[in-house]
């Protein structure tokens, strides 16, 4: 089924995609003055400050911004498409087959070679296992199904930089169809993702690249991708989440390309469904969790930089996750949650559209006027943000809690009680020097688990599979086991008759899984 | 649909309040179809609408409904409405309150019981006879849909009413609400005889109480401060009969609550809420110090004298 999908024809459409993102733009820039002008503007600046291997496009938009003014208006429409053009192609990836193959069936043996030649035997054994360790939950029948019959849309929570890979594999797993996504073009120099993201259909987006322009080409490549029928994999917290707290808010410039994909099929006079699938995707442990704590602790409140070197680009370190992640069966647990059409609408199997009371509604309806599809951008995006704080329900609600969440949870809260009314940062410095006694953790953790369940009755979470009717003292001992050895600072450390709180960051990271819930600590103080 | 240049209208709610924006609606040359669940309630005061007992004509008359239902009915009527909407209707309710089961504003209703999502709501200081005599007035809309503000301008702006537009949906219906309490206590510090000075500060505060209330629920500020917020309180000094500042006189002049609301022509939503409103404070760690003064005088375990002593305390 899954050899069905658009995406194995990419290769051969790639040039007329291309070129209908470029006519849509051209045509549609309001003013070409004015978006070529930012554009230049943005680019001088920016390649100004490190021109190195692009000194080609610094000149080029050199040349732009003097010759600008004095160019007529269809010169200037023929500039739009130019660059638009060069962005275009830019951005369209490839998908090879035989690479998706590779990746999805050979990947383990392959991939541990690439990994750590030093481990080859331990490294096969463990990402030969991925098959068991990933665990999917959620309508997988529905959303096979819903595949067949319209576009797919995946929109998952982003915790790591191996997040595209294993939502990948678990798509093929589940014998649904390979989603294209937008990967930061930062990863394609990362020696190791960029081969199999390069093959995969991932196009690439730079996000140095900040004016309208640019931004316009991205979305409507997305915009023309969903309409023809590719499914699509969107992260739309726009960046990892670097708290680890389950996203509250999101970016809806390429969720909105949904509804945009949607209201063009209408116009064409073939109807291209849009169906947004939610899912989360669970860690027992993060690959680059240091990384991203210490980025949210450093920058709270300010604009977030793009980590060039994390943990996930040294191999060794992305070997030695997996072999602790193989530890456990359900380590990694990706949850989808329930499908919705662009106007929040459940889905059903066969594809209708039901509004909250079970009423068939159609779609169409939605945008059309008098019997006609209308396009309207600001109705649009007010859908596209109702689409948002959808999705956010459904993570909300489809969080697995793991064995290392609930453990944090317990531990940090012992290390807030231990020091009250202090703020987070004066809290964090409190390194092993709280000792909390086995007995009082276990409680701990037992107590935190009883009241993660009573949410799970009401629907307001989800308890892992390691963690549903496990011992508060198993529980302890998964998490810990999982700790100790891949992180460099213990997270607890063993003492005689309990433990010492030890990398408090960590434990504030993993926690904080369980912040939207109310179940543990939010770092963000304007919430009561 | 209506004649050139008329647009249709659906109004649902055959009571006084139904009736004015139909009239009003009319009044501006466009066509109005009237829903009410009793055919036999008032002729038709304002003329040329007409008239059904059939929810399904009123969806197939128009695209734009409004609904003028008390908001004890609302979500039967809406779940009602929704069999017979889609998603090209829009729903904009002129109804002063928040959900009985919660401090959910009725719009959020209107989305969960119907399939349309372009919703809107009025508000404004704008009473029900004002728009039945066709004095010059003004009306506030808000939705986050510029298609639901534009199309409740199209049919009510005219001649005799200007209509004020705004994009906080959730601003408006928790400004609405609280106003409601408001004016509830403005007719109480009347009745007790507080020297004006005193009364202006008391609305000031009033009325910051009910900004921070709204804000800890999503609201914008700045719809506090304007028509359905500042707007409806400054006229509600010249309203001697609205009902909830009457309410509040009752109250000073030591009615109980259930003899005060029996006596009121029309349901007062401020009751039922306050409670709510003092408890949803509390959890979100805003002061809110006149709404539970309020909410004691409605339990009637506050004389005037404590009330003013509280009132003049500082924070």
């Amino acid at each position: 089924m899954a050899e069905a999908a658009p995406i194995f024809h990419f290769n051969d459409e790639r040039s007329f995609i291309v070129e209908e993102v470029v006519a849509r733009v051209t045509h549609a820039a309001p003013d070409p003055l004015l978006l070529l002008n930012d554009a230049a503007w943005c680019e001088i600046r920016r390649l100004e400050a490190r021109p190195g291997g692009e000194r080609a496009e610094y000149e080029r938009f050199r040349d732009l911004a003097r010759t600008l003014g004095k160019l007529s208006d269809t010169e200037r429409r023929r500039k739009v498409e130019e660059v638009s053009r060069r962005y275009a192609q830019d951005i369209a990836g490839n998908f090879d087959p035989r690479v998706y193959a590779v990746s999805t069936r050979v990947l383990p043996g392959a991939l541990s070679l690439l990994l750590s030649p030093k481990d080859l035997g331990l490294g096969l054994r463990a990402l030969g296992r991925l098959q068991d360790y990933v665990v999917t939950q959620g309508p997988i029948e529905r959303i096979r199904s819903l595949a067949r019959r319209g576009t797919v849309v995946f929109v998952p929570t982003h915790l790591s930089n191996l997040d595209s890979v294993v939502f990948g594999f678990a798509l093929d797993r589940e014998g649904l169809p390979p989603a294209t996504y937008g990967a930061g073009k930062n990863l394609f120099t990362n020696p190791f993702l960029s081969f199999f993201m390069q093959n995969l259909g991932a196009y690439r987006v730079d996000r140095r690249i900040k004016h309208g322009l640019y931004k316009e080409v991205l979305k409507t490549y997305s915009a023309v991708l969903i309409e023809r029928g590719y499914h699509s994999l969107f992260f739309p917290g726009g960046t990892r989440s670097r708290s680890g707290i389950v996203e509250e808010r999101l970016k809806l410039g390429l969720m909105g390309t949904g509804v945009e994909a949607f209201v063009h099929s209408l116009r064409r006079g073939h109807p291209q469904r849009v169906f947004f699938v939610p899912a989360t995707i669970n860690y027992m442990l993060t690959l680059e969790a240091s990384t991203l704590i210490a980025d949210f602790l450093a920058e709270v409140g300010r604009n977030r930089y793009i980590i060039e070197d994390d943990e996930s680009t040294r191999l060794e370190r992305v070997a030695t996750l997996v072999r602790k992640l193989a530890m456990t069966t359900g380590s990694v647990v990706i949850r989808y949650g329930e499908p919705m059409d662009p106007f929040t609408n459940r889905v059903l199997d066969d594809g209708r559209s039901v509004d909250a009371r079970g009423r068939t509604v159609d779609p169409a309806t939605y945008v059309t006027r008098d019997g006609q599809a209308v396009i309207d951008e600001a109705r649009d995006a007010q859908y596209t943000r109702e689409l948002g704080e959808a999705i956010c329900a459904s993570f909300a609600k489809e969080t697995v809690l793991l064995a290392s969440h609930l453990v944090a949870g317990a531990a940090f809260a012992k290390l807030r009680e231990s020091f009250p009314g202090e703020d987070l940062f004066k809290l964090l410095r409190h390194r092993d020097e709280v000792f909390v006694p086995s007995d009082e953790l276990e409680r701990r953790v037992a107590d935190l688990t009883d009241r993660a369940r009573a949410l799970e009755d009401r629907g307001g979470i989800v308890l892992g599979p390691g963690v549903r009717g496990a011992s508060a003292q198993a529980i302890i001992g998964a998490a810990s086991r999982a700790w100790a050895g891949y992180h460099t600072n213990a997270v607890l450390r063993e003492t005689h008759g309990g433990v010492v709180l030890g990398d408090t960051n960590l434990l504030l990271y993993y926690q904080n899984r369980l912040a939207v819930s109310g179940l543990g600590f939010h770092p963000s103080a304007r919430r009561a | 649909m209506g004649e050139r240049g008329s647009l249709a209208v659906g109004v649902l709610g055959g009571g006084r309040w139904g009736l004015a924006l139909a009239a009003a609606v009319t009044r501006n040359g466009h066509s109005a179809m009237l829903y009410s669940r009793r055919h036999e309630l008032a002729p038709n005061l304002a003329g040329a609408f007409t008239r059904t007992t059939e929810l399904k004509a009123v969806a197939a008359h128009a695209r734009l409904i409004l609904l003028a239902v008390p908001s004890s009915v609302l979500r039967d009527v809406a779940r009602a409405l929704g069999d017979v909407t889609n998603g090209s209707h829009l729903l904009v309710h002129g109804i002063r309150g928040l959900s009985a089961e919660g401090l959910t504003p009725l719009s959020q209703v209107l989305r969960e019981e119907t399939p349309c999502r372009r919703v809107g709501a009025l508000g404004g200081p704008a009473l029900a006879d004002d728009l039945l005599e066709g004095l010059p007035s003004v009306i506030a809309v808000a939705s986050p849909f510029a298609e639901v503000t534009d199309a409740v301008r199209a049919v009510l702006e005219g001649p005799r009413m200007r209509v004020s537009v705004s994009r906080d949906l959730v601003g408006l219906e928790w400004a609405s609400a609280l106003n409601g309490v408001l004016c509830v206590a403005l007719g109480y510090a009347r009745a007790i005889g507080i020297p004006a000075a005193l009364l202006g500060g008391v609305m000031v505060r009033g009325l910051h109480e009910a900004a921070r209330i709204a804000v800890a629920a999503g609201a914008d500020e700045r719809s506090l401060f304007e028509l359905a917020g500042v707007g409806d309180l400054l006229a509600a000094m010249g309203q001697d009969d609205r009902p909830e500042c009457r309410l509040g006189a009752a109250l000073a002049n030591g009615a109980t609550l259930a003899d005060a609301l029996a006596d009121s022509p029309v349901r007062i939503e401020a009751p039922t809420l306050v409670p709510r409103v003092v408890a949803f404070a509390r959890r979100h760690r805003v002061d809110a110090t006149l709404f539970e003064s309020i909410e004691s005088v409605f339990v009637g375990t506050l004389d005037r004298e404590t009330l003013v002593a509280r009132l003049m305390q500082r924070r």
